[in-house]
Protein backbone atom coordinates (compact mmCIF):
# COMPACT_ATOMS: atom_id res chain seq x y z
CA UNK A 1 0.00 0.00 0.00
CA UNK A 2 2.65 2.07 0.99
CA UNK A 3 4.64 1.29 -2.41
CA UNK A 4 1.67 2.36 -4.46
CA UNK A 5 1.14 5.50 -2.96
CA UNK A 6 4.70 6.15 -3.16
CA UNK A 7 4.48 5.26 -6.82
CA UNK A 8 1.98 7.64 -7.18
CA UNK A 9 3.18 10.43 -5.57
CA UNK A 10 6.47 9.71 -7.68
CA UNK A 11 4.31 9.64 -11.12
CA UNK A 12 2.42 13.28 -10.33
CA UNK A 13 5.58 14.78 -9.39
CA UNK A 14 7.16 13.19 -12.80
CA UNK A 15 4.11 14.34 -14.58
CA UNK A 16 4.66 18.46 -12.77
CA UNK A 17 7.82 18.46 -13.52
CA UNK A 18 7.40 17.38 -17.31
CA UNK A 19 4.48 19.71 -17.95
CA UNK A 20 5.18 22.59 -15.31
CA UNK A 21 9.02 23.66 -15.49
CA UNK A 22 9.10 24.21 -19.66
CA UNK A 23 6.27 26.06 -18.71
CA UNK A 24 7.87 28.38 -16.78
CA UNK A 25 11.07 28.75 -18.06
CA UNK A 26 9.04 30.13 -20.59
CA UNK A 27 7.66 32.82 -18.13
CA UNK A 28 10.84 33.54 -16.87
CA UNK A 29 12.18 34.72 -20.02
CA UNK A 30 10.29 37.59 -21.32
CA UNK A 31 10.46 37.73 -24.91
CA UNK A 32 12.35 40.83 -26.31
CA UNK A 33 9.99 43.53 -27.13
CA UNK A 34 10.50 46.64 -29.22
CA UNK A 35 8.65 50.42 -29.56
CA UNK A 36 9.18 53.09 -31.32
CA UNK A 37 9.22 56.42 -28.99
CA UNK A 38 9.31 58.87 -32.17
CA UNK A 39 8.27 60.16 -33.96
CA UNK A 40 4.30 59.48 -33.37
CA UNK A 41 2.17 58.11 -35.32
CA UNK A 42 1.17 60.26 -38.40
CA UNK A 43 3.59 63.03 -37.24
CA UNK A 44 4.08 66.00 -39.78
CA UNK A 45 8.24 66.15 -39.92
CA UNK A 46 8.06 70.04 -41.29
CA UNK A 47 11.07 71.86 -43.80
CA UNK A 48 12.67 68.68 -45.16
CA UNK A 49 14.22 68.34 -42.29
CA UNK A 50 15.53 63.89 -41.64
CA UNK A 51 13.59 62.26 -39.29
CA UNK A 52 14.65 61.16 -36.00
CA UNK A 53 13.36 57.63 -34.96
CA UNK A 54 14.07 56.91 -31.60
CA UNK A 55 13.05 53.73 -29.88
CA UNK A 56 13.02 51.45 -27.23
CA UNK A 57 13.66 47.56 -26.51
CA UNK A 58 13.56 45.24 -23.84
CA UNK A 59 15.27 42.10 -22.82
CA UNK A 60 17.39 42.82 -26.18
CA UNK A 61 21.19 43.14 -26.28
CA UNK A 62 22.39 46.14 -29.12
CA UNK A 63 24.96 45.29 -30.51
CA UNK A 64 26.94 46.15 -33.88
CA UNK A 65 26.03 43.39 -36.65
CA UNK A 66 28.52 41.26 -37.54
CA UNK A 67 30.55 41.30 -33.77
CA UNK A 68 29.82 37.34 -33.70
CA UNK A 69 27.21 36.63 -31.46
CA UNK A 70 24.89 34.39 -31.81
CA UNK A 71 21.66 34.67 -28.63
CA UNK A 72 18.52 34.91 -29.44
CA UNK A 73 18.50 37.46 -27.19
CA UNK A 74 21.02 40.23 -28.62
CA UNK A 75 21.18 41.53 -32.46
CA UNK A 76 20.58 45.03 -34.09
CA UNK A 77 17.94 46.95 -35.96
CA UNK A 78 16.94 46.13 -39.52
CA UNK A 79 15.41 50.09 -40.39
CA UNK A 80 12.67 49.38 -43.19
CA UNK A 81 11.43 52.36 -45.54
CA UNK A 82 8.08 51.72 -47.27
CA UNK A 83 9.23 47.98 -47.39
CA UNK A 84 12.64 48.49 -48.70
CA UNK A 85 15.61 47.83 -46.08
CA UNK A 86 17.29 51.23 -45.65
CA UNK A 87 19.75 51.33 -42.24
CA UNK A 88 20.91 48.78 -39.45
CA UNK A 89 21.20 50.20 -36.27
CA UNK A 90 22.18 49.07 -32.58
CA UNK A 91 21.90 52.67 -31.00
CA UNK A 92 18.65 53.61 -29.72
CA UNK A 93 18.58 56.77 -32.69
CA UNK A 94 18.56 56.44 -36.30
CA UNK A 95 18.17 59.85 -38.37
CA UNK A 96 16.93 59.42 -41.96
CA UNK A 97 17.03 61.91 -44.85
CA UNK A 98 13.39 61.33 -46.41
CA UNK A 99 11.74 62.81 -49.83
CA UNK A 100 8.26 64.32 -49.14
CA UNK A 101 5.65 62.36 -48.83
CA UNK A 102 3.96 59.60 -46.59
CA UNK A 103 6.33 57.03 -45.39
CA UNK A 104 6.18 53.96 -43.20
CA UNK A 105 9.20 53.51 -41.32
CA UNK A 106 9.24 49.83 -39.29
CA UNK A 107 12.02 48.43 -37.44
CA UNK A 108 12.59 44.89 -36.87
CA UNK A 109 14.60 43.21 -34.04
CA UNK A 110 17.43 40.76 -35.97
CA UNK A 111 20.15 38.80 -34.19
CA UNK A 112 24.09 39.38 -35.32
CA UNK A 113 23.38 37.04 -38.53
CA UNK A 114 20.26 39.26 -40.10
CA UNK A 115 17.95 36.45 -39.21
CA UNK A 116 14.47 37.61 -37.55
CA UNK A 117 13.70 36.89 -34.17
CA UNK A 118 10.88 33.92 -33.62
CA UNK A 119 8.53 35.18 -32.99
CA UNK A 120 8.97 38.25 -35.20
CA UNK A 121 9.45 41.55 -33.25
CA UNK A 122 8.94 44.49 -35.04
CA UNK A 123 7.29 48.13 -34.45
CA UNK A 124 6.31 50.32 -37.30
CA UNK A 125 5.18 53.93 -37.71
CA UNK A 126 3.68 56.36 -40.40
CA UNK A 127 5.01 59.26 -40.72
CA UNK A 128 4.49 62.48 -43.21
CA UNK A 129 7.29 64.48 -44.75
CA UNK A 130 6.92 67.77 -46.24
CA UNK A 131 9.07 70.11 -47.49
CA UNK A 132 7.27 73.31 -45.88
CA UNK A 133 6.66 74.02 -42.05
CA UNK A 134 4.49 71.20 -39.94
CA UNK A 135 2.04 73.61 -39.02
CA UNK A 136 0.52 77.13 -39.76
CA UNK A 137 -2.36 78.04 -42.39
CA UNK A 138 -0.66 79.08 -45.77
CA UNK A 139 -1.27 82.51 -46.87
CA UNK A 140 -0.62 84.15 -50.65
CA UNK A 141 -0.52 87.93 -51.34
CA UNK A 142 0.08 90.06 -54.00
CA UNK A 143 2.45 93.00 -53.17
CA UNK A 144 2.71 94.67 -56.42
CA UNK A 145 1.12 96.06 -58.09
CA UNK A 146 -2.19 97.47 -56.18
CA UNK A 147 -5.70 96.31 -56.80
CA UNK A 148 -7.34 98.85 -59.47
CA UNK A 149 -4.06 99.74 -60.79
CA UNK A 150 -3.48 101.37 -64.23
CA UNK A 151 -0.66 99.65 -65.60
CA UNK A 152 1.24 99.31 -68.86
CA UNK A 153 1.09 96.16 -71.47
CA UNK A 154 4.18 95.32 -69.82
CA UNK A 155 4.24 94.59 -66.01
CA UNK A 156 5.40 92.70 -63.21
CA UNK A 157 3.35 91.08 -60.74
CA UNK A 158 5.02 90.27 -57.54
CA UNK A 159 3.39 88.48 -54.94
CA UNK A 160 4.30 86.50 -51.01
CA UNK A 161 3.26 82.79 -50.03
CA UNK A 162 3.69 82.31 -46.29
CA UNK A 163 3.34 78.82 -44.50
CA UNK A 164 4.06 77.10 -48.14
CA UNK A 165 7.03 76.31 -50.11
CA UNK A 166 7.00 76.22 -53.66
CA UNK A 167 7.97 72.93 -55.52
CA UNK A 168 7.46 71.46 -59.00
CA UNK A 169 4.19 69.67 -59.29
CA UNK A 170 3.83 66.08 -60.05
CA UNK A 171 4.86 65.22 -56.13
CA UNK A 172 3.44 62.88 -53.92
CA UNK A 173 -0.86 63.55 -53.03
CA UNK A 174 -1.64 64.95 -49.73
CA UNK A 175 1.90 66.59 -48.46
CA UNK A 176 0.28 69.38 -46.32
CA UNK A 177 1.65 72.97 -47.23
CA UNK A 178 3.71 72.10 -50.41
CA UNK A 179 2.91 72.95 -53.68
CA UNK A 180 2.60 75.61 -56.39
CA UNK A 181 0.68 78.67 -57.47
CA UNK A 182 -1.88 78.14 -60.21
CA UNK A 183 -1.80 81.93 -62.06
CA UNK A 184 -5.52 82.43 -63.79
CA UNK A 185 -5.93 85.70 -66.09
CA UNK A 186 -9.01 86.36 -66.79
CA UNK A 187 -10.74 83.41 -65.20
CA UNK A 188 -8.08 81.60 -67.95
CA UNK A 189 -5.93 79.57 -66.65
CA UNK A 190 -2.57 81.51 -67.50
CA UNK A 191 0.63 80.11 -66.14
CA UNK A 192 2.00 77.55 -62.71
CA UNK A 193 4.63 79.14 -60.62
CA UNK A 194 6.87 77.02 -58.50
CA UNK A 195 9.31 79.85 -57.18
CA UNK A 196 8.66 82.87 -55.86
CA UNK A 197 10.18 84.95 -59.25
CA UNK A 198 8.01 88.35 -59.41
CA UNK A 199 5.42 87.02 -62.56
CA UNK A 200 6.22 88.72 -66.03
CA UNK A 201 2.43 90.24 -67.61
CA UNK A 202 2.57 91.29 -71.42
CA UNK A 203 -1.81 92.28 -71.74
CA UNK A 204 -3.65 93.66 -74.01
CA UNK A 205 -5.20 97.05 -73.72
CA UNK A 206 -8.56 97.08 -71.21
CA UNK A 207 -9.43 95.67 -67.85
CA UNK A 208 -7.94 92.47 -66.34
CA UNK A 209 -8.27 90.24 -63.25
CA UNK A 210 -5.39 88.13 -62.42
CA UNK A 211 -6.09 84.94 -59.72
CA UNK A 212 -3.41 83.46 -57.81
CA UNK A 213 -4.21 80.19 -56.19
CA UNK A 214 -2.07 77.85 -53.67
CA UNK A 215 -2.63 74.08 -55.19
CA UNK A 216 -0.95 70.59 -53.99
CA UNK A 217 1.04 68.62 -56.15
CA UNK A 218 -1.48 67.52 -57.79
CA UNK A 219 -3.39 70.93 -58.99
CA UNK A 220 -5.98 70.79 -56.69
CA UNK A 221 -6.74 73.58 -54.42
CA UNK A 222 -6.06 73.73 -50.61
CA UNK A 223 -8.61 73.19 -48.16
CA UNK A 224 -9.75 75.86 -47.12
CA UNK A 225 -8.90 77.55 -50.84
CA UNK A 226 -6.11 79.90 -50.66
CA UNK A 227 -5.94 82.50 -53.27
CA UNK A 228 -5.47 86.13 -53.81
CA UNK A 229 -6.76 88.28 -56.62
CA UNK A 230 -6.42 91.12 -58.35
CA UNK A 231 -7.99 93.52 -60.83
CA UNK A 232 -5.97 95.95 -63.43
CA UNK A 233 -6.57 98.03 -66.13
CA UNK A 234 -3.94 97.82 -68.86
CA UNK A 235 -3.06 100.76 -71.31
CA UNK A 236 -0.72 100.65 -74.00
CA UNK A 237 1.87 103.32 -73.86
CA UNK A 238 1.56 104.33 -70.28
CA UNK A 239 4.46 106.45 -68.96
CA UNK A 240 5.08 107.91 -71.93
CA UNK A 241 5.25 111.64 -72.52
CA UNK A 242 2.85 112.80 -75.65
CA UNK A 243 3.98 116.77 -75.73
CA UNK A 244 1.12 117.18 -78.69
CA UNK A 245 -0.94 114.74 -80.01
CA UNK A 246 -2.47 115.55 -83.13
CA UNK A 247 -4.85 113.14 -84.07
CA UNK A 248 -7.97 114.68 -83.51
CA UNK A 249 -6.68 117.91 -85.65
CA UNK A 250 -5.23 115.56 -88.75
CA UNK A 251 -8.70 113.96 -88.30
CA UNK A 252 -10.60 117.27 -88.68
CA UNK A 253 -8.42 118.13 -91.31
CA UNK A 254 -9.05 114.88 -93.31
CA UNK A 255 -12.34 116.16 -93.23
CA UNK A 256 -11.93 119.33 -94.30
CA UNK A 257 -9.57 118.34 -96.83
CA UNK A 258 -12.49 115.58 -98.36
CA UNK A 259 -14.71 118.44 -98.60
CA UNK A 260 -12.90 120.78 -100.31
CA UNK A 261 -11.74 117.90 -102.63
CA UNK A 262 -15.71 117.27 -103.13
CA UNK A 263 -15.97 121.08 -104.16
CA UNK A 264 -12.68 120.98 -106.41
CA UNK A 265 -14.43 118.26 -108.15
CA UNK A 266 -18.16 119.62 -108.49
CA UNK A 267 -16.93 123.03 -109.94
CA UNK A 268 -14.49 120.83 -112.02
CA UNK A 269 -18.13 119.35 -113.48
CA UNK A 270 -20.27 122.37 -113.51
CA UNK A 271 -17.44 124.17 -115.41
CA UNK A 272 -17.68 121.53 -118.52
CA UNK B 1 36.34 31.81 47.46
CA UNK B 2 34.65 29.73 44.51
CA UNK B 3 32.15 32.11 42.62
CA UNK B 4 28.37 31.21 42.71
CA UNK B 5 27.22 29.36 39.57
CA UNK B 6 24.26 32.15 37.81
CA UNK B 7 20.57 30.49 37.98
CA UNK B 8 19.58 29.42 34.37
CA UNK B 9 16.98 32.07 34.35
CA UNK B 10 20.09 34.81 34.82
CA UNK B 11 22.03 33.20 32.39
CA UNK B 12 19.11 33.26 29.40
CA UNK B 13 18.45 37.06 30.31
CA UNK B 14 22.12 37.62 29.78
CA UNK B 15 22.84 35.74 26.37
CA UNK B 16 19.24 37.68 25.15
CA UNK B 17 21.00 40.97 26.28
CA UNK B 18 24.54 40.35 24.75
CA UNK B 19 22.47 39.00 21.61
CA UNK B 20 20.81 42.47 21.58
CA UNK B 21 24.12 44.48 21.78
CA UNK B 22 25.44 42.38 19.26
CA UNK B 23 23.20 43.59 16.66
CA UNK B 24 23.16 47.00 17.61
CA UNK B 25 27.00 47.07 16.77
CA UNK B 26 26.08 44.92 13.69
CA UNK B 27 23.58 47.40 12.43
CA UNK B 28 25.16 50.65 13.35
CA UNK B 29 28.67 49.01 11.47
CA UNK B 30 26.27 48.16 8.61
CA UNK B 31 24.88 52.26 9.27
CA UNK B 32 28.16 53.56 9.16
CA UNK B 33 29.27 51.96 5.81
CA UNK B 34 26.26 52.51 4.30
CA UNK B 35 26.53 56.34 5.26
CA UNK B 36 30.07 56.60 3.97
CA UNK B 37 29.13 55.12 0.23
CA UNK B 38 26.70 57.68 0.11
CA UNK B 39 29.05 60.65 1.04
CA UNK B 40 31.73 58.45 -1.79
CA UNK B 41 29.22 57.78 -4.52
CA UNK B 42 29.02 61.54 -6.03
CA UNK B 43 25.83 63.06 -7.86
CA UNK B 44 25.49 62.53 -11.56
CA UNK B 45 26.46 66.00 -13.52
CA UNK B 46 26.38 67.00 -17.06
CA UNK B 47 27.46 69.98 -19.14
CA UNK B 48 26.84 70.94 -22.83
CA UNK B 49 30.27 71.80 -24.05
CA UNK B 50 29.21 73.05 -27.50
CA UNK B 51 27.84 75.03 -28.12
CA UNK B 52 27.82 77.78 -26.18
CA UNK B 53 24.89 79.73 -24.33
CA UNK B 54 23.66 82.31 -27.01
CA UNK B 55 25.73 80.82 -30.05
CA UNK B 56 24.82 81.50 -34.06
CA UNK B 57 24.71 78.39 -35.54
CA UNK B 58 25.40 80.13 -39.69
CA UNK B 59 24.98 79.04 -42.93
CA UNK B 60 22.18 77.02 -42.27
CA UNK B 61 24.49 73.66 -40.79
CA UNK B 62 23.28 71.46 -38.12
CA UNK B 63 24.60 71.91 -34.71
CA UNK B 64 27.02 69.74 -33.33
CA UNK B 65 26.21 68.80 -29.59
CA UNK B 66 29.09 68.02 -27.45
CA UNK B 67 28.64 67.12 -23.54
CA UNK B 68 30.78 65.95 -20.62
CA UNK B 69 29.45 63.38 -18.02
CA UNK B 70 30.65 62.34 -14.85
CA UNK B 71 29.22 60.06 -12.34
CA UNK B 72 27.15 58.77 -14.65
CA UNK B 73 27.40 55.83 -17.00
CA UNK B 74 25.67 55.30 -19.98
CA UNK B 75 23.81 51.94 -20.51
CA UNK B 76 21.66 50.77 -23.35
CA UNK B 77 18.17 50.33 -21.93
CA UNK B 78 16.11 47.49 -22.13
CA UNK B 79 19.08 44.91 -21.95
CA UNK B 80 18.25 40.58 -21.08
CA UNK B 81 18.34 40.52 -17.39
CA UNK B 82 19.16 44.15 -16.91
CA UNK B 83 19.03 45.63 -13.05
CA UNK B 84 19.19 49.33 -12.86
CA UNK B 85 21.97 51.17 -10.80
CA UNK B 86 20.91 54.80 -9.57
CA UNK B 87 24.29 56.12 -11.42
CA UNK B 88 23.69 54.37 -15.00
CA UNK B 89 20.97 55.24 -17.36
CA UNK B 90 20.69 56.84 -20.22
CA UNK B 91 20.05 60.81 -21.62
CA UNK B 92 16.99 61.91 -23.36
CA UNK B 93 17.39 65.46 -26.17
CA UNK B 94 15.15 67.80 -26.60
CA UNK B 95 14.84 70.01 -29.08
CA UNK B 96 12.55 73.18 -28.02
CA UNK B 97 10.53 70.96 -25.76
CA UNK B 98 10.47 67.90 -28.91
CA UNK B 99 11.97 64.67 -28.08
CA UNK B 100 15.00 63.84 -30.78
CA UNK B 101 17.48 61.76 -29.34
CA UNK B 102 18.30 58.80 -26.83
CA UNK B 103 22.00 58.62 -26.44
CA UNK B 104 23.48 55.79 -25.16
CA UNK B 105 27.65 56.83 -26.03
CA UNK B 106 29.20 60.26 -24.90
CA UNK B 107 30.22 61.29 -28.31
CA UNK B 108 28.93 64.20 -29.93
CA UNK B 109 25.90 64.75 -31.73
CA UNK B 110 24.43 66.67 -34.57
CA UNK B 111 20.70 68.37 -35.04
CA UNK B 112 19.64 69.76 -38.30
CA UNK B 113 17.78 73.18 -36.83
CA UNK B 114 15.33 75.81 -38.91
CA UNK B 115 16.45 79.23 -38.79
CA UNK B 116 15.13 81.45 -35.00
CA UNK B 117 16.19 80.85 -32.04
CA UNK B 118 15.96 77.04 -30.43
CA UNK B 119 16.52 75.38 -26.78
CA UNK B 120 18.41 72.07 -26.74
CA UNK B 121 18.02 69.92 -23.40
CA UNK B 122 19.74 66.93 -22.21
CA UNK B 123 18.37 65.03 -19.49
CA UNK B 124 19.87 62.21 -17.56
CA UNK B 125 17.47 59.24 -17.01
CA UNK B 126 17.73 56.21 -15.54
CA UNK B 127 17.45 52.59 -17.12
CA UNK B 128 13.62 52.46 -16.80
CA UNK B 129 13.15 55.79 -18.24
CA UNK B 130 12.30 58.19 -15.26
CA UNK B 131 14.35 61.61 -14.91
CA UNK B 132 16.92 60.87 -12.00
CA UNK B 133 16.29 62.14 -8.12
CA UNK B 134 17.36 65.34 -8.05
CA UNK B 135 17.09 66.26 -11.99
CA UNK B 136 20.14 66.16 -13.95
CA UNK B 137 20.11 68.01 -16.79
CA UNK B 138 21.90 70.85 -19.11
CA UNK B 139 20.50 73.35 -21.80
CA UNK B 140 21.84 75.64 -24.06
CA UNK B 141 20.03 78.24 -26.39
CA UNK B 142 21.02 78.99 -30.01
CA UNK B 143 20.18 80.72 -33.08
CA UNK B 144 20.05 79.38 -36.11
CA UNK B 145 20.61 81.09 -39.53
CA UNK B 146 21.20 80.94 -43.05
CA UNK B 147 23.43 84.01 -42.72
CA UNK B 148 27.13 84.09 -42.01
CA UNK B 149 27.92 84.28 -38.57
CA UNK B 150 29.29 87.76 -38.65
CA UNK B 151 29.44 91.08 -40.77
CA UNK B 152 27.38 93.75 -41.09
CA UNK B 153 24.28 93.16 -44.49
CA UNK B 154 25.21 95.40 -47.43
CA UNK B 155 23.76 96.21 -50.81
CA UNK B 156 25.15 98.00 -53.50
CA UNK B 157 23.26 98.80 -56.94
CA UNK B 158 26.17 98.44 -59.35
CA UNK B 159 23.56 98.71 -62.46
CA UNK B 160 21.93 101.50 -63.06
CA UNK B 161 24.26 104.38 -62.60
CA UNK B 162 23.35 107.51 -60.68
CA UNK B 163 21.98 110.03 -63.21
CA UNK B 164 21.82 107.44 -65.99
CA UNK B 165 19.10 107.88 -68.69
CA UNK B 166 17.39 104.75 -69.00
CA UNK B 167 14.34 103.61 -71.39
CA UNK B 168 11.22 102.39 -69.79
CA UNK B 169 12.42 99.03 -68.90
CA UNK B 170 15.89 98.09 -66.96
CA UNK B 171 17.52 95.07 -65.38
CA UNK B 172 18.82 95.86 -62.28
CA UNK B 173 22.01 94.29 -60.72
CA UNK B 174 23.23 94.54 -56.99
CA UNK B 175 26.18 93.13 -54.63
CA UNK B 176 24.83 91.48 -51.42
CA UNK B 177 27.55 91.15 -48.74
CA UNK B 178 27.29 89.12 -45.57
CA UNK B 179 23.65 88.66 -46.09
CA UNK B 180 21.62 85.39 -47.17
CA UNK B 181 18.33 85.10 -49.15
CA UNK B 182 16.14 83.25 -48.64
CA UNK B 183 12.85 82.57 -49.58
CA UNK B 184 10.46 84.08 -46.94
CA UNK B 185 7.96 81.30 -45.90
CA UNK B 186 6.44 82.62 -42.45
CA UNK B 187 9.52 81.68 -40.55
CA UNK B 188 11.08 83.80 -37.49
CA UNK B 189 13.71 86.49 -38.68
CA UNK B 190 17.44 85.11 -38.18
CA UNK B 191 20.60 87.42 -38.06
CA UNK B 192 22.05 87.91 -41.73
CA UNK B 193 18.97 86.58 -43.98
CA UNK B 194 16.24 87.55 -45.38
CA UNK B 195 15.21 89.10 -49.04
CA UNK B 196 15.51 91.98 -50.97
CA UNK B 197 12.71 94.61 -51.78
CA UNK B 198 12.71 96.51 -54.57
CA UNK B 199 11.33 100.34 -54.81
CA UNK B 200 10.61 102.62 -57.28
CA UNK B 201 9.86 105.89 -55.87
CA UNK B 202 8.60 104.86 -52.48
CA UNK B 203 6.67 101.91 -53.62
CA UNK B 204 7.64 98.26 -53.07
CA UNK B 205 7.10 96.63 -56.96
CA UNK B 206 9.05 93.75 -56.13
CA UNK B 207 10.25 91.23 -53.23
CA UNK B 208 12.87 88.58 -55.08
CA UNK B 209 15.64 85.87 -53.65
CA UNK B 210 17.75 86.23 -56.34
CA UNK B 211 21.44 87.63 -56.52
CA UNK B 212 20.91 88.03 -60.68
CA UNK B 213 19.85 90.59 -62.27
CA UNK B 214 16.25 91.96 -62.33
CA UNK B 215 14.23 93.48 -64.93
CA UNK B 216 12.08 95.95 -63.82
CA UNK B 217 9.48 97.43 -66.51
CA UNK B 218 7.05 100.27 -66.71
CA UNK B 219 8.82 102.88 -65.40
CA UNK B 220 7.25 106.28 -65.01
CA UNK B 221 8.58 108.98 -67.24
CA UNK B 222 11.27 111.70 -65.91
CA UNK B 223 13.31 111.59 -62.96
CA UNK B 224 12.98 108.65 -60.37
CA UNK B 225 14.59 106.57 -58.13
CA UNK B 226 15.37 102.70 -57.27
CA UNK B 227 16.21 101.24 -53.93
CA UNK B 228 17.13 97.63 -53.13
CA UNK B 229 16.69 97.14 -49.85
CA UNK B 230 17.57 94.18 -47.49
CA UNK B 231 14.45 93.20 -45.41
CA UNK B 232 13.80 90.36 -42.75
CA UNK B 233 11.89 87.68 -43.10
CA UNK B 234 8.66 89.10 -42.04
CA UNK B 235 9.32 92.36 -44.32
CA UNK B 236 10.57 94.42 -41.24
CA UNK B 237 13.78 96.41 -42.05
CA UNK B 238 16.67 95.15 -40.38
CA UNK B 239 18.39 96.74 -37.04
CA UNK B 240 21.06 98.53 -39.13
CA UNK B 241 19.47 99.35 -42.29
CA UNK B 242 20.61 98.28 -45.41
CA UNK B 243 19.26 100.18 -48.38
CA UNK B 244 21.18 101.31 -51.54
CA UNK B 245 19.44 103.94 -53.88
CA UNK B 246 20.16 105.48 -57.22
CA UNK B 247 18.15 108.23 -58.75
CA UNK B 248 17.67 107.81 -62.74
CA UNK B 249 16.31 109.68 -65.91
CA UNK B 250 13.56 107.52 -67.52
CA UNK B 251 13.30 108.68 -70.99
CA UNK B 252 10.40 109.50 -73.51
CA UNK B 253 10.30 106.83 -75.92
CA UNK B 254 8.39 107.57 -79.21
CA UNK B 255 4.34 108.00 -78.69
CA UNK B 256 3.49 107.76 -82.19
CA UNK B 257 0.44 105.85 -82.31
CA UNK B 258 -1.52 104.08 -85.13
CA UNK B 259 -4.32 106.64 -85.33
CA UNK B 260 -1.85 109.15 -85.65
CA UNK B 261 -0.11 107.94 -88.34
CA UNK B 262 -3.55 106.85 -90.04
CA UNK B 263 -4.89 110.28 -89.67
CA UNK B 264 -1.84 111.90 -91.00
CA UNK B 265 -1.32 109.91 -94.18
CA UNK B 266 -4.22 110.09 -95.48
CA UNK B 267 -4.52 113.73 -94.58
CA UNK B 268 -1.30 113.78 -96.56
CA UNK B 269 -2.91 112.16 -99.31
CA UNK B 270 -6.40 114.24 -99.44
CA UNK B 271 -4.48 117.27 -99.51
CA UNK B 272 -2.28 115.70 -102.54
CA UNK B 273 -5.55 115.07 -104.70
CA UNK B 274 -6.66 118.47 -103.73
CA UNK B 275 -3.76 120.11 -104.93
CA UNK B 276 -3.93 118.38 -108.34
CA UNK B 277 -7.27 119.15 -108.21
CA UNK B 278 -6.71 122.59 -108.27
CA UNK B 279 -3.60 123.00 -110.00
CA UNK B 280 -5.75 121.22 -112.75
CA UNK B 281 -8.39 123.83 -112.51
CA UNK B 282 -6.02 126.55 -112.85
CA UNK B 283 -4.67 125.24 -116.00
CA UNK B 284 -8.06 124.59 -117.61
CA UNK B 285 -9.12 127.95 -116.61
CA UNK B 286 -6.33 129.21 -118.62
CA UNK B 287 -6.56 127.34 -121.29
CA UNK B 288 -10.33 129.16 -121.67
CA UNK B 289 -8.87 132.43 -120.89
CA UNK B 290 -6.29 131.96 -123.78
CA UNK B 291 -8.92 130.55 -126.14
CA UNK B 292 -11.48 133.28 -125.35
CA UNK B 293 -8.47 136.16 -126.23
CA UNK B 294 -7.34 134.64 -129.39
CA UNK B 295 -11.24 134.34 -130.78
CA UNK B 296 -13.29 136.44 -129.22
Amino acid sequence: MNARIFALIVAILGMLVASGIPASNGRGAPLPTLSIISPTPNEVIGNGTPVAIVFAVTNFNLTDPGNGTSSPNSGHIDVFVDDALTAQTSVNTIVLPLPSGPHTIRLRLVTDNGSALNPDVTASVSVMVTGGPDSGTPGLSIVFPRGGALVGTDSTLSFQVTNFVLVAPGGPAGVPNDGHIQVYLDNASYAELTDDAPLHLNLKDGPHNVTLQLVDNQGGPLSPDVTASLYITVQALLGRVTPFDATPYLALANLLIGLGILAAIYRKLEVR
Amino acid sequence: MRPHPRPPMQRGKVRRVSTMLALVALLSLLGVSLSSSTAVAAAPSLTIVSPVDGAMIANGTPVLVDFRLANFAFVQPGQAGQIGSPNEGHANVFLDAQYVRLLTVVEPFSLALTSGAHTIRIQLVADNGTPLNPDVSASVSVVATHGPDGGVPHVTILSPTPLEATGHGLYVSYRIENFTLVEPRGQPNAPNEGHVQLLVLRDVVMEVTQYDPVLVVSLPEGDISITVRLVNNDNTALSADASSTVEIHVIASSSVSLPLVSNGGIALLLAFILVVLILRRRKLSAGDANARGGNP
